[in-house]
């Protein structure tokens, strides 16, 4: 038995209140922007649906859908539970007039939502994610 | 088989998730977070999207229970689920600041719900906090509803006992109201 006294708990700040997170969101939306101008909004939130930044905010309620997002990946993630198929990857909602792609920033209770308008192909908008994603664990860590 | 549908609300840590996965006889839907609202509720998760259970009673009817999110920023998923419920289990925990205000909020939050399905309350945590009492809820609730007499228990949403007598006087107030006004026929 181990009865040294373990390392104490690192004073874990919300990432939505971690000027450390919200500078790495930042960075990492800023350069998504840049790979893509039909980026029309995206987003950095907790699992539990507090925003932590986000971009192009002008005709979108940020609180409100980092709420939303944050439901729709706790669904899609019981779904992929519910049907055995693994870890749920991507979350897409494929609509007239856009698209939004959602992905976990692998490592951290956070997830990333972006808003593609429809001049840009799923297929760049999620390799763009998928980057945007990369490099915000990378900023992290 | 007659099917019922109830939603469990109230606020955030009084109890929905426990009390769904005490009653539930299938594998329950959970959508749980990590939480960084500790200041509201110290607890490590909360509920995102829904909680999603089924109860047999009588060995005839099927019960759909439903929970929200407590957290008012997820108020989206409460009008997505109160349409197809007919029964509102509210939760509130006897520790939260204002808690019979809090009631009232909540019971004005679901009033569309409340105006055409049963409602019951349940009172949680009044081991955490003993007062107010059940009476003190009651002469709230009535004060407010008149007409109305809205049931209140204390309950402990880990007691699986506990909850199914209050879903059975939910459910035989929703089983009443039909009866009265039978739900038109489904499409
Ligand atoms: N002491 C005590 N603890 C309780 C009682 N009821 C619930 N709890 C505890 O309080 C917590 C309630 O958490 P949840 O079931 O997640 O609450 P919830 O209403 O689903 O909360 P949100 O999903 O965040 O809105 C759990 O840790 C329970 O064990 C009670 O009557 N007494
Ligand atoms: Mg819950």
């Amino acid at each position: 038995m181990n009865l040294l006294p373990g390392p104490a708990a690192p004073a874990t700040l919300p990432s939505h209140l971690n000027p450390a997170h919200i500078d790495a969101g930042n960075r990492t939306l800023a350069e998504m922007q840049e790979l893509a101008t039909s980026l029309t909004f995206a987003a950095m939130l907790t699992d539990d649906g507090f925003e932590i930044v986000h971009l192009n905010g002008a005709t979108t309620d940020g609180g409100r859908f980092a709420s939303m997002s944050s439901s729709v990946q706790a669904l899609s993630d019981a779904v992929a539970h519910e049907l055995k198929i693994g870890t749920n990857e991507y979350v897409i909602i494929a609509s007239e007039l856009g698209h939004v792609i959602q992905l976990r920033v692998q490592g951290h209770p956070i997830v990333l939502a972006a808003l593609f308008d429809t001049h840009e192909t799923l297929g760049k908008g999620l390799s763009i994610a998928r980057i945007a994603a990369r490099r915000m664990a990378q900023l992290m860590a | 088989m007659a099917e019922h549908v109830v939603l469990f609300a109230g606020p955030m840590g009084s109890g929905k998730t426990t009390a769904i996965r005490s009653l539930s006889e299938i594998e329950v839907v959970s959508t749980e977070a990590a939480n960084t609202d500790r200041a509201t509720a110290d607890k490590e998760t909360t509920t995102v999207a829904l909680d999603y259970g089924e109860i047999t009673i009588d060995d005839v009817t099927k019960v759909r229970l439903y929970g929200v999110p407590g957290q008012k920023r997820f108020d989206f998923m409460w009008s997505i689920l109160a349409g197809r419920a007919r029964g509102l289990l509210l939760l509130i925990n006897n520790d939260a600041p204002e808690s019979i205000a809090l009631l009232l909020q909540y019971l004005a939050d679901f009033h569309e719900l409340h105006a055409r399905g049963a409602v019951v309350i349940g009172v949680t945590k009044s081991d955490v906090r003993e007062s107010p009492t059940v009476a003190d809820y009651s002469a709230a609730l009535t004060a407010k509803f008149p007409e109305q007499l809205i049931p209140v228990f204390t309950v402990d949403p880990r007691n699986a006992e506990e909850m199914r007598t209050l879903l059975l006087t939910l459910v035989a107030s929703v089983e009443m109201r039909e009866l009265l006004a039978p739900a038109p026929e489904k499409i």
